[in-house]
């Protein structure tokens, strides 16, 4: 057993408006530059649709991820040495076009224009070329099922067949907020050829050192969630880093700080290295999901502490790892759910799914709906969080339409007797608690200050986090 | 003159391209990069791409077996100058002509294509000129000498090795055809620009990764 610790995120897609405040904020704060114009390290899609970049999902195209071949993983995009022949042309790359061109507006035009007859009009000129263009897609074009015909080309409904029918009266839609997922088993870490990208030891963010990146740009396609970018002016990779300078000090990252509907939760997680390869590479992916979590570790174990302690995890770690609203939702709970488990990369943003309007033609004699009567499809659900293992979201589901009939008679006086013989009350009320009054400081628990020793922090002092020739760790 | 093309620039050259490109390596290696336009513009670089990039590796190859090789190492061998030269007319030929037309897609594909203005600077631009300009003397020389009348084997190897011993022999470059001095020329430029430029990309093959594991973590 080696035990190392994570920085995990759970979203809560019941409470997502679809407000986009944590792409804006994410954006202002990491990719308002040249070169960064057309990257969201944090998007929202509307979901049906084919996401941002166009089609992301569909892996027989970008090939992201891994697979298991003859039972052992390799990254879908190939050996490591056919790989290496992909450096001067890589076929499963995506271009800007998949994202969008980005664009802003003549506003001079409007500043200094002349007293005309007619207003005068601020037109697109792309970001890229400075040159006039035609708006024609952009990075949220689908939202609200804006998209219109977009929507019936997701892969997801694809693969749960004809069963959906967008009906008027029936159609429905979720929202689906996305950012680097921080894998156990990242992708785009194996695939980089220059070594650049690596996980961060003390709380596993996915990090791309940009001194070390060549812009052999193999991480792009290799991540099956497309979330690192190249950036075409400094030709280097980029990508989300969880907000890693506010980790640091005990801040949740700015897009789940600033979450309008209060629905990300962040915090640490332990978890068993030793076990990351085997629980990714479970021969049955709708068995994917249960193995992950059978690695993640109970902080409250004497023996998960002892063994936490011997690998240098230090006691504000094991503390905020007790205490983490992340280990509550996904494993006590088992309401928080992996984002596409068969790509094997064993993400650690996890989602709690949405619950849903009853369907048009039941919705007579409904109060409560169970999840069969929801709108959004349980099959479509389980394909994008469950591995198409429909169970699970079933279960879930139904834990969700649980709490809330236990909350209606609680607050009723009725009698909540029948919810002892399956649940702990007490653990629905904390249910309640954080999914439902969500305060700040119990949706987070980052614990601050990356562990350093006397030694280390005596060195770091008077650096002002400068490692450069010069610095102390020149 | 002639001793400072011949022994000067050589050495100028040979120090930009080491102590140049260890210097940009130390100071200013987040610059370091492919600057692959793969990104900006996919359809071209599908054909362009590999197809230079394999041709290069051909020649390259040719020039360390026709440069650092001595001609008696080869007859030692058993092969004779004139099994050499056909063989090099035609393997570096076919090479030649990959890596021309593959240069010239590029170069289609750069300043002709709609983003890729983007990604081209000014050094870039000298950087094409001066590599054009070798790549093309080198073929037009292959082609013109293709009788052989010329071995370069016995003036451009001898001098270059010379070079490399410290006993530079300038003598042996006087009178070889003009076609191969400004092929000479044209490379010690190319070296002299090296660490300036994109090229540095050549110096970061990363053969490590063949060897590492694949998920990395990193302490501090």
């Amino acid at each position: 057993m080696k035990i190392k610790a994570q920085i995990s995120m759970v979203m809560n897609l019941d409470k997502c408006i679809g407000c986009h405040t944590c792409s804006i904020t994410c954006k202002n704060t990491w990719t308002n530059r040249e070169g960064a114009e057309y990257m969201y390290f944090n998007n929202v899609e509307t979901k049906p649709g084919i996401g941002y970049p166009r089609n992301w999902e569909d892996q027989n195209r970008w090939k992201g991820g891994w697979v298991l071949k003859n039972g052992k993983l390799e990254l879908a995009t190939g050996s490591k040495a056919s790989r290496l022949l992909k450096l001067f042309y890589h076929p499963q790359q995506p271009e800007l076009k998949d994202y969008f061109e980005p664009w802003t507006y003549d506003y001079e035009t409007l500043i200094h224009s002349k007293r005309k007859n007619n207003q005068p009009v601020a037109r697109p000129r792309s970001l890229i070329t400075k040159e006039r263009m035609e708006v024609e897609w952009g990075p949220n074009w689908e939202d609200d099922l804006a998209g219109g015909d977009t929507a019936r080309a997701d892969i997801n409904l694809k693969n749960i067949g004809q069963e959906v029918a967008l009906d008027f009266h029936d159609i429905f839609m979720k929202y689906l907020p996305r950012l680097c997922n921080h894998c156990l088993n990242p992708a785009c870490v194996a695939a980089c050829p220059s070594g650049a990208m690596y996980k961060r030891d003390e709380d596993g963010v996915v990090l791309v050192n940009q001194d070390v990146c060549r812009g052999w740009r193999h991480c792009v396609p290799a991540c099956p969630y497309k979330k690192v970018y190249y950036n075409w002016k400094t030709n280097k990779a980029e990508k989300c880093v969880f907000c890693y300078p506010r980790l640091e000090n005990g801040l949740p990252m700015i897009c789940a700080d600033t979450c309008v509907g209060r629905m990300r939760y962040a915090g640490v997680l332990l978890y068993d290295m030793d076990r990351v390869q085997a629980a990714a590479a479970t021969p049955n992916k709708e068995d994917i999901y249960e193995n992950v979590l059978d690695i993640l570790l109970d902080p409250h174990d004497p023996a998960v502490i002892a063994a936490a302690r011997e690998e240098g995890i230090s006691e504000n770690w094991i503390k905020a790892a007790q205490e983490s609203p992340v280990y509550k939702m996904v494993k006590e709970w088992k309401i928080a759910l992996p984002l596409h488990a068969e790509y094997r990369t064993v993400p650690m943003v996890w989602y709690v799914p949405p619950m849903s309007p009853i369907l048009h033609q039941r919705a007579a004699g409904v109060n409560f709906p169970e999840s069969e009567e929801m709108r959004i499809p349980v099959a479509y659900l389980s394909q994008l969080l469950a591995a198409g293992n429909e169970a699970v979201i079933r279960r879930v589901l139904q834990t969700l339409i649980d709490l809330r009939r236990f909350m209606q008679k609680q607050t009723r006086g009725e009698s909540t007797d029948e919810f002892k013989e399956r649940y702990d009350t007490d653990q629905l009320m904390a249910m309640y608690r954080l999914l439902g009054v969500a305060k700040y400081r119990e949706r987070f628990r980052i614990p601050a200050g990356a562990p350093l020793s006397r030694e280390e922090k005596k060195e770091a002092q008077g650096c002002a986090g400068f490692n450069t020739c010069g610095g102390c760790h020149a | 003159m002639s001793e400072f093309i011949w022994v000067g620039l050589p050495y100028i050259a040979f120090t930009f391209l080491v102590i140049g490109s260890i210097v940009r390596y130390t100071v200013s290696e987040r610059t370091w990069t492919t600057k692959s336009s793969e990104f900006l513009e996919k359809k071209q670089l599908k054909i362009a791409g590999p197809l230079f990039h394999g041709a290069l590796f051909f020649v390259f190859l040719g020039h360390v077996g026709g440069v650092l090789v001595p001609q008696e190492v080869t007859e030692f061998f058993g092969v004779s100058e004139h099994q050499y030269h056909a063989m090099a007319l035609y393997i570096g030929g076919l090479a030649g002509i990959a890596l021309v037309v593959g240069f010239f897609l590029l170069m289609r594909r750069r300043f002709f294509s709609r983003y890729m203005k983007v990604n081209t600077s000014t050094m870039d631009v000298w950087l094409f000129l001066f590599l054009g300009l070798t790549i093309c003397t080198g073929f037009a020389a292959t082609m013109l000498n293709a009788d052989g009348a010329f071995n370069y084997r016995e003036y451009i190897g001898p001098w270059f090795r010379s070079l490399l011993y410290w006993h530079p022999q300038p003598a042996l470059m006087e009178h070889i055809p003009v076609i191969f001095k400004v092929h000479m020329l044209s490379w010690m430029i190319v070296c002299i620009i090296f660490p300036f430029t994109r090229l540095v990309h050549c110096l970061s093959i990363p053969f490590n990764y063949l060897r590492r594991s694949p998920v990395v973590y990193r302490k501090r």
